[in-house]
């Protein structure tokens, strides 16, 4: 099924802003997560079609996932 | 009442309708806690002292670096080496001498932050690292006290604002803080020097708005900000029944230091 997966800020750093992908059924925001060289601490907010989901959220066909990543400093 | 001096120092904010002299009698009678006297203080400090908030507390405990001014802009290069809190009280202090401007010249912790904000209307949350954000938030909502988060790094910026028991709160959103050095600083990965300004301005209005009863808080939605793409964008945030601290079982019931998320920097000083 295709999935829109969509970087925002460092995140976009040697990879893309967006990329339209293909996954199996079932696949959930974790194994995208993890197929992208990202870690799950350096996840901030997790996003499907524009609403805040959990890492272990599963997509459906035609989804976007948009990450943003933690913005820490002051 | 309002002094003559006073009438024409905030002459620009009374001829709103939304503030008028009673809003800025309420300005005057506010009190909002700044912690972090750094990027996103130094902007928040200026603002509020301008505004003329009659109570301003702000805390850390940091001395001015050269390194610091590239942002900072509170600080200034006769002030490299003194303490932060001193510097921005100076500052606010010459632009309205009518301020109480109360410093706090230390790390907030568990130990001290309940104490810190317990007189203060709102908080805001200006600091450069997660164990001081998640800290702020578990001492605000514990407390029921409203507060801004913030937060920067290199071109990318967001902020929300959090009033508990009303508002989704930050571990609604981050559960719990990233291990140490797994998310880069300001310090090892950079900052445009303009970036706090945009934050830290933002964080200033939301706490005018709030002492002032006027508008919408940003509350429920995290607005994020990329200078480099100019791009300002809202991610609608929901109420977590899982949060662990303002969830339905929740099981934080006390502030307590993150120890994992302190920074090693944090951990030198």
């Amino acid at each position: 099924m295709n999935i829109t997966v969509k970087l925002f800020a460092t995140f976009r750093n040697g990879r893309f802003k967006m990329d339209h992908q293909d996954w199996p059924e079932g696949v959930d925001c974790r194994r995208i997560v993890a197929s992208l060289g990202l870690t799950e601490e350096e996840i901030g907010i997790v996003l499907i079609n524009g609403r805040h989901v959990p890492l272990d959220q599963v997509l459906g066909h035609g989804d976007t996932l948009s990450l943003f990543p933690l913005v820490g400093g002051g | 009442m309002l002094t003559e001096d006073q009438i024409a120092r905030y002459s620009r904010h009374i001829i709103l309708k939304e503030v008028g002299g009673k809003g800025q009698k309420k300005l005057f009678d506010g009190k909002v806690m700044i912690i972090g006297a750094g990027g996103l203080g130094s902007p928040i400090a200026l603002y509020l002292a301008a505004a003329g908030v009659g109570t301003i507390g702000i805390a850390d405990a940091d001395v001015v670096d050269l390194s610091n001014l590239q942002r900072q802009v509170i600080h200034q290069t006769k002030d490299v080496g003194i303490a932060k809190v001193l510097s921005a009280k100076e500052k606010m202090l010459a632009i309205n001498p009518e301020l109480r401007v109360n410093t706090y010249e230390e790390w907030i912790s568990a130990a001290n932050i309940s104490e810190i904000i317990k007189d203060y209307d709102f908080v805001i949350d200006g600091t450069d690292n997660f164990a001081a954000k998640f800290l702020i938030n578990d001492a605000c909502v514990l407390a029921g006290k409203p507060y801004s988060h913030g937060g920067i790094l290199q071109f990318d910026g967001q902020t929300i604002t959090i009033d508990p028991g009303k508002s989704p709160c930050y571990r609604c959103i981050f559960p719990t803080p990233p291990p140490k050095d797994a998310i880069p600083t300001c310090s090892t990965a950079g900052v445009i020097g303009v970036l706090p300004g945009v934050i830290g301005t933002i964080q200033a209005t939301e706490a005018i708005k709030y002492l002032l009863g006027k508008g919408e808080l940003l509350t429920g939605r995290l607005l994020t900000y990329s200078a480099l793409r100019m791009r300002f964008r809202e991610v609608p945030i929901k109420k977590s029944g899982k949060c662990p601290i303002c969830g339905d079982h929740p099981t934080i019931t006390q502030v307590v230091d993150e120890l994992d998320a302190l920074n090693v920097c944090d951990l030198e000083k």
